[in-house]
């Protein structure tokens, strides 16, 4: 059988070996729960490193160069490393949670929120402190570690992370703000965010990731667990803004009860390798989840999203658009699927991926897919791809700008198709900003230019 | 920018052989043709899976999945599917060794 890209070593990597594991479980302060837990996800991992990965999932992910030995656990946090964060200044937030190289830094929350029994710190401190309310969502039903390989690496290691817990009826207008920040070299994190809404409460969570410096290598295996309870709603926004040498593989889930909904938007800007798995599950008559993407790739960066809108109750409906721009040799793939369970008729499901390609040498791969067990549904589905239309930067140039400036727009007015749903301001901005600053300094090919990337 | 890395033995590899190496965070693969050798980004430019083990008739690779061909001592795409070359890298020969540099 040919090797293909999705096939790894099959060694368990060094630094994640059974003598490694052991160590790290040393290193924690946990309940019993908590490391059985790890133990079972640990056997697990072992497992499927054996066995190929799913080639649906990462046939065009290339990890071939892939090194997961290179990378550890780090045992402390760097002293006073400082980030440039794209989200942190921008808004007011009601609380802060920040992990670096795993480890938590700071953790604060407004007074009268926690005075209403919200919970909003770190996930390592609250499986301590807070069993109950962690215990029965941690894990569980969201990301589990059968998923693949990578799942089940994140449940055995999970470092920490940021934790929301806001009980029924509380409904907080001020956004949230979590931080997941690299420091050290070859550091891995494996920071956990879990977001428990009950019932009829809601909240906003804005959060972002960080590298120190624009060249130390890093890993982030992570995991995003969002469960909105009937009637409640959340809106979740993260921006991944690695530096270009880190690997960032993410397993997130979220799912709503009846007459929930979920507002999630995703920022692709840094890293060297990222493959997202995100998948929404509508789990109640009358849920809802709307998702947005906004990628912008550039030198040999691959950003890849493997969606899922998975309809498992009737009347449900989901809305997924994911914009992405690239340049140079960069690629982006989107896998999506929508899935509708027989039980689930009159399903509203919508997805598309457009991609707008700023040269010759970069490559937009999109498959989008419906699964559809239902017989009384709307279910679509598109994609495109393309090159910048010539003739706008034309347009644009007889008003006066300039060739460059022609290409800012045009990029701009393609986002603005994703910005319009994304309800929280600042948002909008820092994505509007970390696009404008992509595309500075870049100058768009003229027609028949050599096909040569920077 | 790379600089030239020793890859390989010259009698590692022989004739219509073929190694997988990591060059500057890219995977290649080194082609021996009779006595030369040839570096081509691992990557087949039709629809983006790797020519790995893509069967080598002297000079030209082809793509296990749809048939392209490329020639390797200079990465044009010689068939379709494909229709734009390969990325080539510049290999240089040092006494009983193979060094492979940045890409052409």
């Amino acid at each position: 059988m040919s090797r293909t890209a999705v096939e790894t070593a099959t060694d368990t990597p060094a630094g994640f070996d059974e003598a490694a594991f052991e160590a790290f479980l040393e290193t924690r302060d946990e309940p019993e729960w908590v490391t059985g837990a790890r133990r079972a996800a640990f056997a697990i991992f072992q497992e499927k490193q054996a066995n190929p990965l799913d080639p649906e999932e990462f046939k065009r992910v290339d990890l071939r160069t892939f090194r997961p030995e290179a990378f550890a656990v780090s045992s402390k946090p760097h002293q006073n490393a400082t980030f440039d964060t794209l989200l942190r200044s921008r808004a007011e937030f009601a609380g802060h949670v920040s992990h670096v190289d795993g480890h938590s830094t700071d953790a604060d929350l407004e007074q009268a929120l926690s005075a209403k029994g919200v919970l909003f710190g770190d996930l390592a401190a609250l499986v301590r402190e807070e069993p109950n309310a962690i215990k029965p969502h941690l894990l569980t039903r969201a990301v589990t570690p059968q998923t693949n390989r990578f799942s089940a690496w994140h449940a055995a290691f999970w470092t920490g992370g940021t934790v929301l817990y806001v009980p029924a009826g509380v409904e907080i207008d001020v956004p949230l703000y979590s931080l997941i920040a690299l420091s050290a070299k070859g550091v891995a994190d494996f920071s956990h965010t879990l977001v428990i809404v009950e019932e009829g409460a809601s909240a906003t969570l804005l959060e972002e990731t960080a590298s120190a410096d624009a060249d130390s290598p890093g890993l982030h295996v992570g995991a995003v667990e969002l469960l909105i309870d009937r009637a409640a709603r959340l809106q979740y926004v993260q921006i991944q803004n690695w530096n270009g040498h880190v690997c960032h593989f993410a397993h997130q889930v979220g799912r709503v009860e009846s007459d929930g909904s979920l507002g999630w938007t995703v920022g692709g800007i840094g890293s060297r390798l990222a493959h997202i798995r995100q998948e929404v599950s509508l789990d109640g008559r009358g849920a809802e989840a709307e998702v947005n993407g906004v990628s912008f790739a550039a030198d040999r960066q691959l950003l890849s999203y493997y969606t899922q809108q998975t309809h498992n109750a009737p009347q449900t409906r989901s809305d997924l658009l994911h914009k992405q721009v690239l340049r140079d040799r960069s690629r982006a793939v989107w896998r999506g699927m929508i899935r509708v369970e027989p039980e689930a008729q009159l399903t509203d499901s919508y997805q598309r991926s457009d991609a707008l390609l700023l040269n010759s040498t970069c490559r937009s791969d999109a498959i989008p897919g419906l699964e559809i067990e239902a017989d009384d549904v709307r279910c679509t589905h598109g994609a495109t791809a393309g090159r910048v239309d010539e003739e706008q930067i034309f347009y644009l140039m007889c008003r006066g700008l300039a060739r460059d400036e022609a290409m800012q727009m045009i990029v701009e007015g393609f986002f603005h198709g994703v910005y319009d749903r994304v309800p929280v301001e600042a948002v909008r901005e820092t994505l509007s900003a970390a696009v404008e600053q992509r595309l500075s300094g870049w100058s768009i090919p003229k027609p028949g230019d050599s096909n040569v990337g920077s | 920018m790379a600089q030239f890395e020793k890859v390989a033995l010259i009698d590692e590899v022989s004739s219509g052989g073929r190694k997988s190496i990591i060059v500057d965070h890219t995977p290649v693969l080194l082609l021996r043709v009779g006595d030369q050798f040839y570096a081509i980004e691992d990557v087949c430019t039709h629809d983006g899976q790797p020519l790995t083990d893509g069967p080598l008739e002297e000079n030209l690779i082809t793509c296990p999945r749809h048939g392209a061909k490329f020639d390797v001592t200079n990465g044009k795409a010689m068939c379709m599917p494909a229709t734009e070359a390969v990325t080539t890298y510049a290999v240089e020969m040092r006494g009983d060794e193979v060094w492979v540099g940045p890409q052409d």
